[in-house]
This record gives structure tokens, C-alpha cells and sequence, in this order.
């Protein structure tokens, strides 16, 4: 498990580098995977949105904006190169980088959830279903897994910001939740609604519900590379009661 | 703690600061030197506090650290190069092969043919080249003919990596040499005398960036045979060629470990704000 002498207090990120532009990059580095992250939430709200309300121009807001997230993690990658040309980052500097741009890649790919979700309401739209087309028990546990998956997606952004252990370990222990709220999902779309739904639109919603779900584990990913910077600590594959238990055993 | 050279006063002592605990592990598993609690005075002065660290039989330990952390002084004790400064004692304990190199009895001079130096600036003699490398040996009666000072001193070129480039010209000035070639005709002298360790101290910081990747090449093959302890600047050129680094910091040794370890994950905050750039 992890290595109790490794566990350090979280990185003084306060404490600037000499070289001042240094820290600026870092922070440029860092403020657009900030902004790829909130429009990720904003998307996926409004997907889910799209789904669940049958508001089509939701659908069709977050496919125009699609390609922002995509070049906003083209413009991280170019960060993540130039500061590792310019600085040859090491210790925690490059821990931060290889980080963000892990991060990225789940935030980018988090994006791409919003926009499968948001083709699955248009999908819905297409196929000519009725307004009563989801039942009352599978709209609420869709919202359940949305709020869930989203509320970690938001705190792992969060954590990013400040590369919080506590509130990576916040995440870690949502996970479980998740993954109800996604078999809930999983189990009434294939029993309880399978009368009222064809086997198309079951699909459209399956392919939903696991898009929220992946999104939650975006988040977690986002979360594991939190502590990575934080403690030096790949955390990647390891048992989580075990790594939250040992890790707020030392205070966070 | 054994007293190698000179007396402190019971003034000194009381002024005597204790040294901060080292993190990590400053023993080497196959050591050629070691060396334990050496404080270093320069006067009343301290440099060196409580210093312990072994170097280990073929690698490399970098030194690094700020200016004035004592890095290159603690270099200097492993050859006894501090002999020679007025003013300057040298306590604790440094052993090379289980001997304490500041025992009375013990001669400096064949202790640093055994362990050699190289210093920042190349400096090689206003001789030929062949009479650079060649010096050494002759002064220390290592060869009975010149067919083996001959062959002694194609060799050293040779594991220096400079023979090719310098075998057509032996006679003539080491110090028409580029500064690169210069450094390297210093390591073949070193090497010349059969050292068992070899001391840098900023090797390659008046050299360009070729010249510095050929020495850190050289490095790297000399470690197949010697240990090298390096003094740099360069934190990257200490990833480049150690396998373990020494951080230190106003004469006291902060942090030890594996050089991968040090530069990726280091346990001390003053180890990290230095390798990161916030230092001061």
C-alpha cells in the first residue's frame, strides 16, 4: 500500500519559483484545464438535460460546442510541450505536468460523454418517442446518477485547483454511489421498462446512463492524479477503502 | 567522534552547530569511501556539519546545492585537497578501503593519486600531451620502460576518449587543446595514475554543450571501473550521470537517495524547493 513515509503535506504551490514566468505557465497550464472542466459540467448538465426534459436545443447547444473542449486540450498538450522544453520540470513541477496533461485527456474524454449523451436525446427525438416515454423510477435514478456523476466531476475540478487529497478522497468515496445509481439504471432499463421501451430506444438510454457513469469515473481518474501530485504517490490500481482509509488515518 | 586533523577550541565547540538529520539512506551498499560525522572548520567557521555519506564502488554521487552549501569543501576532504588552506580542520571520520585518510602517518600524495581530481576549469601542464598523461605515472613509478608509459598513456587517451583525436599529436601543447579536449586530457591524467576514485568538482561548467555531453558520456563508461563523486550546478546534468545524489544546504547534508528518487519525488522541502527553482 502506500508508503506511510511518502505521505508529505500537500505542495506549497503558494511558494512561487524564482523564475516567475515559470509559475506563469504552470497557471495558464492549469487555468485551461480549470476552463475545460467547467464547460464539461456545463455540457453535461445540459445534456442530461436535453434527455431527461426533451429540450432538443440543448442537445444542439452542446453539439456546437463540442469542438471548443477539443482545442482547448489541443492548447494544454502545446503547454504541457513548451514547459517541458523551456523548464525541464522535476519533482513536483513535473509531477504537475505529466498530471494536467493526464487530466486533460479525462476532462477532453469526459466532453466527449456530454456530446454521446447529447446525440442519444436527439436520437430519442428522431425515433418519434412520446413525451411519457421514460417512467417516473427510471427518470429519478437517471437523475440520481447524473447529480452524482456530475457533483464528482465538479469536485475533481476542484481538487485540481488546489491538488486537495481530501477532496480527491471525496471522490473515491462517491464511487460507490455511482455505480448504484448506474446498476439502478441499468437494472430497470433492462426489466422494468422493457415492455414500454423498443430494444432502440432502450439502447439510446443505456448508452446514456453509461456515458454518465464514465463520466464519474473521469472523475476519479482526475482524482488519482490529484494525489499523485499532491503525494508523490501513484495511487493508479490500488485498493480504494484501503488508500482512503490509510490516507485519512493521516489527516486528509 | 575521532579528531582527523587539528584542535577546536571550547569556544569553537560551544559555537559548534548541531547538524540537521539527513533524510534518506547515506550508506552505499558496496562502499569505497566513507565517511561519517566530518564537520569541516574554515577558522572559527563551520562548513560542514556532521556529514555523513558513503561512495559506493562503481557509481556516481552528484553533489548539489546552492553556492556556499559546502559541496565542493566536502569534496575537497576526500583527496585531503583542504590540507592545503590555511586555517582549515577536518573532523570525523573518512575511510577509503576501511583506512582513515586523515591518519597522521598516512601521505597526501599517493592518497590523491588514489583518488583523483578534476577540477572546473581544464588545467592541463604547459607540457605536450603525451607528458600530461605521462607525468603522473613516472612521478609515481608506475611503469619500468617507456614501451609501457607508452601503452599506459595510449590507454588512459583511450578511456578518456580523446586518443583518436589527439594520437597523431602527442607532442604537441596540452593547451592547444579546445576546452573540451582540455578536460578530457585532465580525466586521462587521473585515470593515468590508477585512481579508485575520482573526484569532479563542476566538470563541465566551462564547457559547451557537446563538449559537456562527450565528458558526461565519459562519465558514464568511467563508472564501469572507478567511483566518482561530482560536484555540479547542473541539476540536470546530475540526473544525467548519478545514480545517487547529495543535497545540501548551509554545510549540512539535507537529503540522500537514489538520483531517480531525488529528482522526481525528494522528501524534503528544501531538497524540492531547490530542484523545482523556488530556492530564495
Amino acid at each position: 500500500m502506500t508508503d506511510d513515509r511518502s505521505l508529505k503535506p500537500i505542495v506549497d504551490l503558494a511558494s512561487g519559483h524564482t523564475v516567475r514566468r515559470y509559475d506563469l505557465e504552470l497557471a495558464k497550464l492549469r487555468g485551461i484545464i480549470l476552463e475545460m472542466g467547467e464547460r464539461v459540467v456545463e455540457q453535461t448538465q445540459s445534456a442530461v438535460k436535453a434527455l431527461l426534459d426533451r429540450e432538443d436545443s440543448q442537445a444542439f447547444w452542446v453539439l456546437d460546442r463540442e469542438p471548443q473542449i477539443d482545442f482547448l486540450s489541443l492548447d494544454a498538450d502545446e503547454e504541457v510541450f513548451l514547459v517541458i522544453a523551456r523548464r525541464q520540470p522535476a519533482a513536483v513541477d513535473l509531477r504537475i505536468v505529466l498530471a494536467l496533461s493526464k487530466i486533460a485527456a479525462d476532462v477532453e474524454r469526459a466532453g466527449d460523454k456530454a456530446v454521446r449523451i447529447a446525440r442519444q436525446a436527439l436520437e430519442l427525438r428522431d425515433l418519434d418517442a412520446g413525451s411519457d416515454l421514460l417512467s417516473e423510477p427510471l427518470r429519478d435514478v437517471l437523475r440520481q446518477l447524473d447529480d452524482k456523476a456530475c457533483c464528482m466531476f465538479e469536485r475533481s475540478i476542484k481538487a485540481v485547483a488546489t491538488f486537495d487529497v481530501a477532496g480527491a478522497l471525496n471522490i473515491f468515496e462517491d464511487e460507490p454511489t455511482l455505480y448504484q445509481a448506474s446498476n439502478g439504471a441499468r437494472k430497470l432499463l433492462g426489466e422494468l421498462d422493457r415492455e414500454s421501451l423498443t430494444a432502440r430506444q432502450t439502447v439510446c438510454l443505456l448508452t446514456a446512463a453509461h456515458a454518465l457513469e464514465r463520466i464519474g469515473n473521469h472523475a476519479a481518474n482526475i482524482a488519482e492524479q490529484v494525489i499523485y501530485v499532491a503525494l508523490g504517490q501513484d495511487v493508479r490500481y490500488r485498493n480504494r477503502e484501503i488508500l482512503i482509509e490509510t490516507l485519512r488515518h493521516h489527516g486528509y | 567522534m575521532e579528531k582527523a586533523t587539528g584542535a577546536i577550541s571550547a569556544a569553537e565547540l560551544a559555537n559548534s552547530q548541531h547538524s540537521r538529520e539527513t533524510v534518506g539512506d547515506f550508506t552505499a551498499v558496496d562502499p569505497r569511501m566513507t565517511c561519517r560525522e566530518v564537520d569541516v572548520w574554515y577558522g572559527s567557521k563551520q562548513a560542514i556539519k556532521g556529514v555523513s555519506l558513503d561512495i559506493g564502488k562503481n557509481e556516481v554521487v552528484s553533489m548539489i546545492g546552492p553556492s556556499g552549501c559546502g559541496k565542493s569543501t566536502f569534496l575537497r576532504c576526500l583527496n585531503r585537497m583542504n590540507d592545503t588552506i590555511d586555517g582549515c580542520r577536518v573532523t570525523g571520520s573518512i575511510q577509503l578501503d576501511g583506512q582513515e585518510i586523515y591518519d597522521k602517518g598516512l601521505d597526501p600524495v599517493p592518497l590523491r593519486a588514489r583518488v583523483g581530481m578534476v577540477f572546473q576549469k581544464p588545467n592541463p601542464f604547459p607540457k605536450s600531451i603525451y607528458e600530461n598523461v605521462a607525468y603522473g605515472p613516472r612521478i609515481h613509478g608506475l611503469t619500468n620502460n617507456k614501451a609501457e608509459l607508452d601503452a599506459l598513456v595510449e590507454d588512459s587517451l583511450k578511456k578518456a576518449g580523446l586518443w583518436n583525436e589527439v594520437k597523431d599529436r602527442l607532442d604537441q601543447p596540452g593547451t592547444g587543446l579546445s576546452g573540451g579536449q582540455q578536460q578530457r586530457l585532465c580525466i586521462a591524467r587521473t585515470i593515468a595514475v590508477s585512481p579508485e576514485v575520482i573526484l569532479m568538482d563542476e566538470p563541465c561548467s566551462a564547457l559547451d554543450p557537446i563538449a559537456t555531453a562527450i565528458v558526461e558520456e565519459l562519465i558514464d563508461e568511467l563508472r564501469q571501473n572507478y567511483s566518482i563523486a561530482i560536484v555540479t550546478h547542473s541539476m540536470q546534468q546530475a540526473a544525467r550521470v548519478s545514480q545517487r545524489t547529495a543535497y545540501f544546504h548551509l554545510g549540512d547534508l539535507i537529503e540522500v537517495g537514489e538520483t531517480n528518487h531525488i529528482f522526481t519525488n525528494p522528501q524534503h522541502k528544501l531538497t524540492e524547493d531547490y530542484i523545482t527553482g523556488r530556492f530564495g
